[in-house]
């Protein structure tokens, strides 16, 4: 079974057929009235015949008939010119006068049972066609038979129906097909309000979920599906908003008292345990934050249309991670790109991913040593450190959640390359990992290039 | 000093009262937006300290109706929500400054002290980092209380540093600080000064180390003694 994609194109084939269906329908359908009405014609021309014949059958004195026919009708039936015959029969069967060379009559299987009778016989090759008609004369009652022969039919009235057929059938088809036209025209115009439903569907994406489609416009056979459609993205959209507070209550619920703690210890008399205390707080923060912003990351997606600075952005880390770098010996510092670098995405997300690396770097490098960011033309950013690079077993597991080389380091919550990993996929962007010759590891990200920006 | 803290967990905020306290702040606690609107009307406070999440309504709320109103106030805003959304839209709606939770209240207090150091702001004193003074008044360095002869360049960079202590300075900044507007500037102005007043500090013995920070900017902090 043929499975037609658009409606239009299951319309044109449908009427298609349908076309062809009914002309040549519409053409048997007339060729079928026009012979009824050639027939009746030459029905009425046989009876009239026949009783034109009738007229000059006279009786005689002595009770027998006579038929005196004027020359004209005589060369009418005359056997040379061979397209009629007459014969007059009476009620017993006799052949009174026939025009035909055998003197029988026209239509031998005559009934004679009603007053006008229309018969047709076969004689040699010729098919005769005509009319018997009763007629009671000087008492007697004969039938009075006129045929003609059909091979010389009204060369007049066959002209009409081939005719018919050469001219007058043809005119069906294009009648049709203008039909066929218009239903097209009707159908797209009906449909437009869909396409403009579908041209507005196109803009929804995970960043909009606030469209809906339009319901005026639409054809009422069809609205339920758009309304269907609005209320499932209604649904979605409940379901991103759920998502989202969640992350946002979650947050408050988790860092206020983690806030309190903060405040309390900072209060605390012995300095010692308020800094041994102090430290645990900080890893339990990063812990929490590091999770909410997973848990954000689950419900945020990137706007097509989003482009950052990728060198401010990783300034603005930079500037950001620099004094806590300093705080633990180990220095920040901002190759590459001094100009503007336009890439795809959204500057905050890449500002985390950035940052995880670069927190990585530092707890990883040495003291004295430098955690460079080299910002690429290209939209590209590395993060490098000194420390002990990544072995090839390790590559793949560094990305998963909670994985850490030594559990008990300090700082390390294990969460932040996935964080990176995360970033990374929804920005299309991929990720490098090499060990740089003189030792240390480096993190490449690269991000679409978005050109530049006038 | 009177501040307004409007947090609606009243154990932080009471925690926030005693640390505030003890940096030499007097505070008034209020949970609700609607108490919190009604308090800025009739009284006039140093800075507001804003949590964003309160039970009647949002802290940005309070924040838009204050700067509609044309109050000054220096506004610090405390937030559970790092989000992205959050911070971009606190700012706009006319937030000096954010601190997302769980913050440390040195830190607080530090963020709170900038801002009351901003011109038009109430505190005019001076910024010290180990034995490195500055006051902001006469724009007079002093180590160890003794006062220092610098250029006025030298002491304009000093005062940007000093006054974003704990936080990098980019390049721009500082070369907007110190030639402002006034045209052409040569690429390595900013390092030439930087480099004089770091030997200049170095010289006279202040214990505080001026960092460059590659590609980014400058960082004045506490010299750091290697344990040797």
């Amino acid at each position: 079974m043929i499975r037609f994609k658009s409606v239009i194109s299951r319309i044109v084939i449908l009427h298609v057929i349908a076309v062809a269906i009914t002309s040549v329908l519409m053409s048997v359908a007339l060729s079928w009235l026009l012979n009824l009405a050639t027939n009746n014609i030459h029905n009425e021309a046989m009876e009239e015949q026949a009783s034109s014949v009738a007229q000059h059958i006279v009786p005689q004195a002595d009770g027998s008939l006579s038929l005196e026919l004027p020359p004209s009708l005589k060369g009418l039936y005359s056997q040379p010119y061979g397209r009629y015959a007459y014969a007059v029969t009476d009620d017993q069967g006799n052949t009174l006068f026939s025009s035909l060379d055998d003197k029988g009559p026209v239509f031998a299987a005559d009934p004679r049972t009603s007053t006008v009778q229309f018969l047709e016989t076969h004689r040699g090759e010729a098919a005769i066609s005509g009319a018997s008609i009763r007629r009671t004369i000087g008492g007697q009652t004969v039938w009075v038979q006129a045929g003609e022969d059909l091979a010389n039919r009204d060369v007049l009235i066959d002209d009409i129906v081939d005719d018919f057929y050469k001219h007058v059938g043809w005119i069906t088809l294009p009648i049709l097909l203008v039909l066929l036209v218009t239903d097209i025209a009707i159908f797209s115009r009906a449909l437009l309000p869909l396409r403009q439903a579908s041209e507005i569907a196109q803009q929804i994406g995970p960043t909009r979920t606030d469209i809906r489609l339009p319901v005026e416009e639409i054809p009422t056979e069809v609205r339920p599906l758009v309304s269907a459609v609005n209320k499932a993205l209604d649904r979605l959209d409940e379901g991103f908003r759920v998502q989202r507070e969640f992350t946002a209550d979650a947050a408050h619920e988790l860092r206020t008292p983690l806030s309190i703690l903060r405040a309390r210890v900072e209060t605390l008399d012995d300095p010692r345990v308020a800094k041994a205390l102090h430290l645990d707080i900080e890893a339990m923060s990063r812990v929490v934050g590091q999770l909410l912003d997973i848990a954000e990351l689950e419900a945020f997606t990137v706007d097509d249309s989003e482009v950052a600075d990728l060198q401010a952005v990783c300034a603005e880390v930079a500037e950001f991670i620099a004094p806590l770098a300093l705080e633990q010996g180990r220095e920040i510092a901002l190759l590459g790109a001094t100009e503007p670098v336009w890439v795809k995405g959204n500057a905050e997300m890449m500002k985390r991913a950035i940052r995880n690396l670069a927190e990585n770097a530092i707890r990883h490098t040495p003291k004295e040593t430098v955690v460079e960011f080299v910002v690429g033309e290209n939209g590209a950013v590395t993060v490098q450190d000194r420390g002990p690079g990544i072995s090839d077993e390790e590559r793949e597991l560094i990305f998963q959640r909670f994985w850490r080389r030594d559990r008990n380091q300090q700082g390390s919550t294990g969460l932040g390359l996935s964080i990176v990993q995360r970033i990374a996929e929804l920005h299309g962007a991929t990720i490098d990992v090499q060990n740089r010759l003189k030792g240390g590891a480096q993190f490449s990200l690269r991000f679409a290039y978005a050109g530049k920006k006038s | 000093m009177r501040l307004l803290v409007i947090e609606d967990n009243v154990v932080l905020s009471e925690l926030l009262a005693k640390g505030l306290g003890t940096a030499g702040y007097e505070t008034d606690l209020l949970g609700t937006a609607g108490e919190a609107n009604a308090a800025l009307i009739t009284t006039s406070y140093a800075a507001v300290i804003l949590d964003l999440g309160l039970p009647d309504g949002d802290g940005l709320s309070i924040l838009k109706e204050l700067r509609h109103r044309k109050d000054p106030t220096p506004v610090l805003v405390l937030t559970a929500r790092g989000g992205l959304q959050d911070r971009v839209s606190g700012l706009r709606s006319g937030a000096d400054d954010y601190l997302v939770k769980p913050f440390a209240l040195e830190e607080l207090v530090a963020r709170l002290e900038a801002l009351l150091r901003r011109p038009g702001q109430q505190l005019g004193s001076s910024l010290q980092i180990a034995n490195l003074g500055f006051d902001l008044r006469s724009r007079q360095a002093s180590i160890d209380d003794q006062p220092q002869v610098l250029s006025s360049r030298e002491t304009a960079v000093l005062e940007l540093l000093m006054r974003s202590k704990g936080r990098v300075v980019s390049k721009k900044q500082v070369e907007d600080h110190i030639f402002g507007l006034s045209g052409e500037v040569a690429s390595n102005a900013v390092e030439v000064y930087v480099h004089r007043l770091r030997k200049q500090l170095f010289d006279k013995g202040a214990k505080v180390q001026i960092h460059t920070i590659r590609g980014v900017g400058y960082l004045i902090a506490e010299e750091k003694r290697d344990p040797v």
